[in-house]
């Protein structure tokens, strides 16, 4: 029989139970090795510049608007709550919301539309011009929009001739346009992911138990697709939230947002502390939505 | 050939963590030459067993031994042994040739051994024509082909194949298993082969080691295995069975739930709980006692359902508190018929009925 | 491939789907359109036709400050791929085939914030501490501060490549008698590489389309073309605009033509 006999006495010649302990420990260095480099880079300029953001929010300002390491206090984080910056926050917070809302609302029967059809090849195609909005230039397309809002443009003139609208540039709504041309494309990827992988027998099922077409879409559909709704949601509300770029170039003064609050702090206000507390602020609520993000099920962004 | 210790394992545990332990203090002498299966349930530490001898994984503790030679932390590219991966893991980015060719270019053999022993390789699992194909232009069989060419080129002291045939249709697999078989007797080289499947590993092994919960449940050739089942587990995962309970009477004879005495093997003392163990092909039906020898094991019963299946008949038969048993029939044309509602008499061999105790 | 028919609205619902659908593909084409046929009109005012014309793709290759910009971005980009794309590459090895080792929790939880952070947050963070521990601004600091997002991005794109791949072609590879260093060189590179050159290229493309970032940690005569363009369109709107937006527009477009194509022959071979 091939079950040892003398088990016992072989024990002696088992090799040593630490061995499988050192294999462990050798991968885990190599692991540790490869990750080195990024992880030293990202502790050097990501990590350390983000505990930097709280730590000079503490500070007190500099003559020239830097921060001095002494004088520490809350004066940056109690300003936060000054009417002026209220205004702003609240601005930036409810076009971010506004913003995520809409793209989702014009986002979704169109990702729905082309992740339907039916031959892969017309998916594929529609996909590659969703991707090249996408990939495009951010600025260059928020210019087409400053150079068609012109106060001598055609869609100006439109506006004025039918008295439905007047000049659009430097206002609120050209700004909201521009936000949602900008992030459309960062709600349909995600949505058309979410959608394309649904298993459609589940639907079937549905309406196979009596579901309206519209209750198995309200019913399965939708909770089904719901990771992507959340994806594309937060891809569009944290960068809405932080716009630096859209505000500055289809907004007037009269419009300024957070994002762009936060630069004139760091130039004409000369006031670095108080930046880095709203920074720091902008910091945090993302966090929050990120991890609320995770902790409803997401995986990837 | 068939003598000396190919594979040796000693005292071999493995641990994921500190809760799982998937393979349990297992001691295996597989010997050179063999076709050796390692048979069991999903998840009970023979695919592990196998990646130990590979040296994909390394135990947590005992000694793994490859012709004498201890593997230690030995790497898989210093071992002298090749896999047959479950997905193959061909080379999506090589053909064929390049595929087969990979572990000689890999151990700096000349050009032109590569060549010539490469194109053998290919001859022997017969894909010849097909050198310069993608691996994903060909069929699953094709594929499993090329790995198992791609193992062998290398001429290793033992092969091990993980599940090999699990991807591919009943018919293709019973096609494969012969042909394996073919090319092992003409390799001559130790086959190491993990399945679940306890047909395949009937028909296919010299010796088969079952499986259960980490721990060797059995070794033994597949008639051992088969006939002399040593624990319910064994019996149960190996062919069919019939399991009645029951408790030693005496020596050698078995009282069941009825109060029947039957004769059985047994190696377990009067007065213990056992399961009689019956393999269904071992039971005939007869209508009375008198055309049967006097020395045999019967029980009354009644025939409760009939099922028609072409070649043969299927009854089932009830016998009260002992339980019912389903045998099939051959339809040969002096086969008696049975309705449902007739009594018979089963009948069964003293030696084909195994008593285990829990 | 064909779609069940669960996936099949009714006739009406379908047009209307279709119809926002097309509408849609107007609101995102148009305005792009709009800017690549006035940057050929002759017409100095915007907006106006003026004629067919190549003067202002003249005038802006004679832009010596444009040229110096469009210079200073291919060079932050090239550098700033480079090296991201193979911190990036070696960071997702690490998480993905790696499972335990120091520290990689945090590692894993630090290499997805630079994507989901904004932009202005990451610019300003860098702005100070390039101040805080004197690091000159200027284009040292602009391809710093992109190796810092892109390294994310890259990471992150070729997990997405190694977690579709099977572990046991590395296995296999060992078990056929390659050392580490074969089996990295021989099998995973290559089947990577379509992952390894797409998140390359989109560490190329969002170096040379950042505006944020750079324009806070940017030194004299560092500008980048975008930052460059941004301050001459904050000024005016001019034609030599339309102009550098088709070429960027353009550059774009073969971008994600490219990273299209890679991915194809990916989907292919893997």
């Amino acid at each position: 029989m091939t079950i040892l006999d003398e088990r016992e006495g072989n024990r002696e010649t088992a090799v040593n139970p630490k061995l499988e302990r050192r294999a462990r420990r050798r991968d885990a260095w190599r692991g540790f090795f490869h990750a080195a480099p990024a992880y030293l880079y990202l502790t050097l300029f990501f990590t350390l510049p983000l505990i930097i953001v709280f730590v000079f929010s503490f500070a007190s300002r500099g003559r020239t608007g830097r921060p001095l390491l002494e004088g520490w206090n809350i004066d940056s984080w109690t300003r936060l709550f000054e009417p002026l910056v209220r205004t702003i926050a609240l601005r930036s917070f409810w076009l971010a919301v506004l913003n995520t809302a809409l793209c989702l609302l014009v986002g979704y029967p169109f990702a729905y539309w082309i992740a339907t059809r039916r031959k892969q090849a017309t998916r594929n195609i529609l996909l590659v011009a969703v991707l090249i909005p996408f990939w495009s230039n951010f600025l260059v397309r928020t210019y087409a929009w400053r150079m068609l809002l012109d106060s001598d443009g055609y869609i100006t003139q439109f506006g004025e001739m039918t008295g439905l609208w007047g000049r659009l540039l430097f206002t609120v709504p050209a700004v909201f346009l521009g936000l949602l041309y900008g992030y459309l494309p960062f709600m349909v990827l995600p949505l058309y992911a979410a959608i394309e992988r649904l298993d459609w027998s589940l639907v079937e099922a549905g309406r196979d138990l009596y579901a309206s077409g519209a209750a198995a879409f309200r019913r399965i559909t939708l909770p089904l697709s719901r990771p992507g709704i959340v994806a594309g949601s937060i891809l569009v509300f944290i960068p809405s939230l932080g716009a630096y770029v859209t505000p500055d170039i289809l907004g007037g003064a009269k419009t300024t947002l957070l994002g762009n609050y936060i630069v004139t702090q760091f130039g004409a206000a000369r006031n670095w502390p108080f930046g880095s507390s709203i920074s720091g602020a902008i910091l945090i609520v993302m966090l929050a939505v990120t991890v609320f993000y995770f902790r409803s099920g997401g995986r990837t962004l | 050939m068939v003598g000396q210790a190919a594979v040796t394992l000693k005292g071999v545990t493995k641990k994921f963590g500190e809760e799982v332990t998937a393979v349990d203090d297992v001691d295996l002498e597989i010997r050179d030459g063999e076709f050796f299966s390692l048979l069991g349930p999903s998840g009970c530490g023979k695919t592990t067993t196998l990646r130990m001898i590979a040296g994909l994984e390394f135990p947590t503790d005992g000694s793994v031994q490859i012709f004498g030679e201890e593997m230690g932390l030995r790497p898989p590219n210093k071992r002298p042994v090749n896999t047959v991966f479950q997905s193959y893991a061909l080379f999506p980015h090589m053909n064929v040739e390049q595929n087969v060719g990979f572990g000689l270019r890999m151990q700096k053999v000349e050009p032109s051994e590569i060549a010539r022993r490469v194109g053998e390789a290919i001859d022997l699992v017969r894909l010849s024509g097909m050198e310069k194909r993608a691996p994903n232009a060909l069929s699953g069989g094709q594929q499993q082909r090329v790995a198992l060419a791609r193992a062998l080129v290398n001429r290793p002291k033992v092969l091990l194949l993980d599940e090999p045939l699990g991807a591919l249709d009943l018919k293709l697999r019973q096609t494969m298993q012969l042909e394996l078989k073919d090319i092992q007797h003409e390799v001559g080289i130790t086959f190491v082969y993990v399945t679940h499947d306890q047909e395949e590993a009937l028909t296919m092994s010299d010796r088969i080691a079952v499986m259960n919960e980490g721990k060797l449940a059995q070794v033994g050739t597949p008639e051992e295995i088969y006939g002399s089942p040593v624990s319910l587990f064994v019996a149960g995962f190996v062919g069919d069975m019939f399991f009645l309970p029951g408790e030693i009477a005496e020596a050698g004879a078995v009282r069941l739930a009825g109060g029947q005495i039957v004769r059985a093997k047994t190696s377990s003392a009067a007065g213990t709980a056992v399961t009689l163990t019956l393999r269904p092909e071992m039971i005939h039906l007869y209508a009375s006692r008198s055309e049967l020898p006097p020395d045999r094991n019967t029980l009354d019963g009644t025939i409760a359902r009939k099922i028609f299946y072409g070649d043969s008949m299927f009854y089932e038969v009830d016998v009260g508190v002992v339980g019912s048993f389903d045998v099939r029939v051959e339809n040969a044309p002096s086969m008696r018929r049975w309705e449902v509602g007739d009594s018979v008499v089963i009948d069964f061999h003293p030696e084909s009925a195994t008593a285990l105790a829990e | 491939m064909t779609l069940n028919q669960g996936a099949a609205a009714r006739p009406w619902v379908d047009r209307i789907l279709a119809i926002n659908g097309w509408l849609v593909f107007a609101f995102l084409y148009l305005p792009i359109l709009v800017v690549i046929v006035f940057s050929f009109s002759a017409s100095p005012n915007v907006g106006i036709w003026g004629g067919f014309s190549l003067r202002w793709y003249d005038r802006m290759f004679g832009n010596e400050q444009l040229m110096n910009a469009l210079r200073n971005s291919l060079w932050v980009a090239a550098w700033s791929t480079v090296i991201s794309t193979v911190l990036g590459t070696a960071a997702a090895l690490a998480i993905d085939r790696y499972r335990r080792w120091l520290g990689r929790g945090v590692f894993d939880a630090v290499l997805y914030l630079p994507v989901i952070i904004p932009d202005v947050t990451m610019a300003v963070m860098l702005l100070m501490w390039f101040t805080q521990v004197n690091i000159t601004l200027g284009r040292l600091s602009i391809i710093l501060a992109h190796i810092a997002f892109n390294i994310s991005f890259v990471a992150i794109v070729v997990r997405a490549r190694l977690a579709n791949m099977d572990p046991a072609m590395e296995e296999a590879a060992a078990d056929l008698y390659a050392s580490r260093w074969q089996a990295f060189r021989r099998i995973t590179l290559p089947l990577i590489m379509p992952g390894v050159l797409g998140g390359g290229l989109l560490a190329l493309t969002l170096s040379l389309d950042d505006v944020v970032i750079t324009s806070l940690v940017q030194g004299p005569g560092s500008a980048t073309l975008p930052v460059y363009v941004f301050g001459l369109i904050k000024r005016s709107v001019t034609p030599e605009i339309n102009a550098v937006s088709t070429l960027m527009l353009a550059a774009s477009i073969f971008l994600v033509l490219a990273s299209l194509a890679f991915q194809r022959r990916g989907e292919r071979s893997g």
